[in-house]
């Protein structure tokens, strides 16, 4: 490691003196960096977001890069935290240090963010969240940390809504719920919150486990809530434990009459369902960080660049990960234009002023992004979506559903189903 | 407990037991021979699965067929990383036996390689193959028994038997156990040691090359899946009797049992913790492991 940096030194000193005064009349760079588990267990969906991250950076250089600072090019650095929350801690150190950036983006998992975006607090430097919803992240009063998309307890309560909402809609609806969730940071937040509005919206909550990441088998736990016979299941994994349990329940025809309620994670990475056969995850319900039906409304030309670059990558569709990459750059292209510099405190200033109504930044499928006083984008929101013919379509909210769909509710069991 | 329920969890034991006693059996019989803990056990494995995998993907073969490239394949890797990684540390030694630790890290290094080649050819993806066999669960009484599991099961059975036997029964096996016993007199009574050793790290990872092909049709296969087996076989190995055929499947069964029935009244995370506790215990008991010569 030394060595790599050493050389890059010398090379850097060696290019300085060669171009010397030129250099300067280069326009100026402005460097974000970004964590993300590029590999480890969370790696496909790290690829997702640095592929979504670099394909805006690329258009917005290409379109002459940030007007106000003389168009300066953006230059992403990224850091591997390979889902650890020691080696995040370390990368961030590093990119905030050497690589000097003006602002970091990550870090996806909760586990990794959460220390983090403390480091970046620590040196003053804007820290942008990107899928981690742990509620903590926002609320410890970092007033360099925001985030864009929901916090813990946004999904939690989309989740429940939706359930009662189902429930309204048909008259039938599950009374009492399983978790089983994965034992960080994420899984367990998430848990707490379904806990909580369990109980104020009055269903009972039967079994309530944990599992360590990278199992080999989930039998035990499969039979643990065959014993605890709950309605509906609520489960958050990553995506090579959602691939086993996903499997496993259907080779145990472990039925549910009110379905699989996912809260994203393994359920809404593309490589997932390369995997999987579609009748396991045949009419799942999934809370998704994107609307996944194709976007209403306003498009913009950015959009099929992105769409068809991310598919030429890397062989599927553009997923929620790769979405919230580009739109996280154009939230920052936005703060560096108003901010006209790339200093750490002038961003910050610029960022917590964002309140953006229009653009690529709302790709994800948000009407607005302004973050309240904790850093939090309180106009995030996902969707529910339940996997029905093979494709995963919007149930919830209602007024998103497209005029074709309806949730299939209660849901068959595997033996009745066709 | 409901009877029923924990019938469940003893058959669900036993099979995922006796297809961790399997996957353990190679790395038992490499380490009572070469006394080398071998490190890159679980990305061995990993290999195995990937070559099923792949044989599946590009030329459409059953995992289950593919047994017959993944054997070879994997006996060959492992005969050749005897023959070019650890031999060499071996004849620097001048002790009867290897400096396990000098042994360990070289290993260690091994896994850290293929794991991260692996990581680059293959990508972070997570992968699954699937057997086109038609394979309903058979019904034990009113217990569903999984197929894929079953055969892993039985093959693990089937594979430490022919294993015992081709030890006792064959000139080979024979030579191995001498070697086992003292390499100097076993080189001293013309056994070509540098070749036993060879062909026994290659049996040893042969092994995990059937497994591989047994496994894929149900575990997600990514860069990273062998570490989970790699430290769970550690375990095994070590409760079973370092070096002993039958301990590696008993412990198997033991941990896979313990592990089923306990994470019934506790989360699977702490059930681990109890299993680790029940192997210190034994270990207390019996140093040797349990089917150990103490």
């Amino acid at each position: 490691m030394t060595h790599s940096i050493s050389r890059r030194g010398v090379l850097g000193i060696a290019a300085t003196m060669a171009l010397g005064s030129k250099a300067f009349a280069q326009p100026a760079e402005v460097v974000i960096g970004w964590i993300l588990p590029l590999t480890g267990v969370s790696a496909s969906v790290g690829q997702q977001t640095r592929v979504g991250a670099q394909i805006a950076t690329d258009q917005i250089n290409a379109a002459g890069g940030i007007k106000s600072l003389g168009g300066a090019r953006i230059r992403l650095v990224f850091g591997d935290s390979q889902s650890k929350p020691d080696i995040g801690v370390s990368e961030t150190e590093r990119l905030i240090q050497r690589e000097n950036v003006a602002a970091v983006a990550g870090a996806f998992n909760s586990a990794v963010t959460f220390p983090a975006s403390e480091v970046a607090q620590r040196y003053k430097t804007p820290w942008l969240t990107m899928g981690a919803v742990k509620d903590e992240i926002t609320e410890r009063g970092f007033e360099y940390v925001f985030r864009l998309n929901n916090k813990a307890i946004y999904d939690a309560r989309e989740q429940i809504d939706a359930m009662d909402f189902f429930k309204k809609e048909t008259g039938k609806g599950p009374k009492t719920l399983a978790m089983f969730y994965e034992g960080s940071d994420w899984g367990r937040s998430h848990a707490a919150n379904v806990r909580k509005l369990a109980k104020e919206r009055g269903y009972d909550v039967v079994l309530d486990e944990a599992a360590p990441p990278n199992q080999v088998d989930f039998s035990s736990q499969l039979l643990k809530i065959r014993a605890a016979k709950p309605d509906a299941l609520i489960v958050a994994f990553y995506t090579p434990d959602q691939l086993l349990l996903s499997r496993q329940m259907m080779e145990q025809r472990l039925d549910l009459p009110y379905g699989v309620h996912s809260v994203g994670g393994g359920t809404e990475d593309p490589a997932f369902y390369k995997a999987i056969s579609p009748r396991a995850v045949a009419y799942y319900f999934v809370q998704e960080d994107r609307q996944v039906d194709a976007l209403q409304g306003v498009r913009y030309p950015e959009y099929d660049d992105l769409e068809k670059k991310f598919r030429e990558l890397l062989g599927y569709n553009m997923s929620a990960y790769g979405a919230q990459g580009f739109a996280t750059m154009y939230v920052l292209k936005d703060a560096l234009e108003r901010a006209a510099s790339s200093d750490r405190d002038k961003l910050r200033d610029a960022l917590a002023k964002t309140d953006i109504t229009s653009g690529p930044a709302l790709y994800v499928g948000y009407q607005r992004i302004k973050f309240d006083e904790h850093g939090q984008n309180t106009f995030a929101h996902g969707a529910i979506s339940q996997n029905l013919d093979g494709q995963r379509r919007t149930v919830w909210p209602a007024e998103s559903r497209a005029k074709d769909i309806k949730p299939i509710w209660p849901v068959p069991a595997f033996g009745a189903r066709s | 407990m409901d009877p029923l329920i924990l019938g469940f969890a003893v058959v669900n034991g036993l099979l995922i037991g006796g297809i961790y006693g399997g996957v353990a059996l190679g790395l038992s019989l490499i380490f009572g021979v070469l006394r080398v803990v071998n490190f890159a056990h679980g990305s061995l494995l990993m290999v195995g699965l990937y070559t099923a995998y792949w044989l599946q993907a590009l030329a459409g073969i059953d995992p289950y067929a593919s047994v017959i490239f993944t054997v070879p394949l994997l006996f060959c890797m492992g005969y050749f990383i005897q023959r070019v990684i650890i031999a060499p540390l071996i004849w620097r030694e001048s002790a009867l036996v290897v400096e396990p630790l000098s042994a360990l890290l070289l290993t260690a290094g091994v896994y850290l390689v293929i794991d991260n080649l692996a990581l680059m050819a293959f990508g972070p993806d997570v992968r699954s193959a699937s057997t086109s066999l038609d394979m309903p669960p058979i019904m034990l009484g009113p217990i569903p028994v999984n197929m894929q599991r079953f055969i892993g099961f039985s093959a693990a059975i089937l594979a430490a038997i022919g294993l015992v036997v081709w030890l006792r029964q064959t000139r080979m096996g024979r030579a191995i156990r001498a070697t086992a016993q003292n390499r100097d007199a076993a080189a001293l009574s013309g056994i070509d040691v540098p070749m036993i050793y060879a062909v026994t790290f290659g049996v040893g990872t042969a092994l995990l090359g059937l497994f591989g092909s047994l496994l894929a049709t149900f575990i997600p296969i990514t860069p990273n899946v062998g570490l989970s087996f790699g430290i769970r076989s550690f375990i095994v190995v070590v409760l079973g009797g370092i070096g002993s055929i039958p301990g590696s499947i008993l412990g198997g069964l033991v941990i896979g049992v313990f592990e089923a029935i306990a994470s019934q009244f506790v989360p699977a995370t702490s059930a681990a913790i109890l299993s680790l506790g029940l192997f210190i215990l034994i270990l207390l008991v019996r140093p040797g492991g349990l089917m150990g010569k103490l």
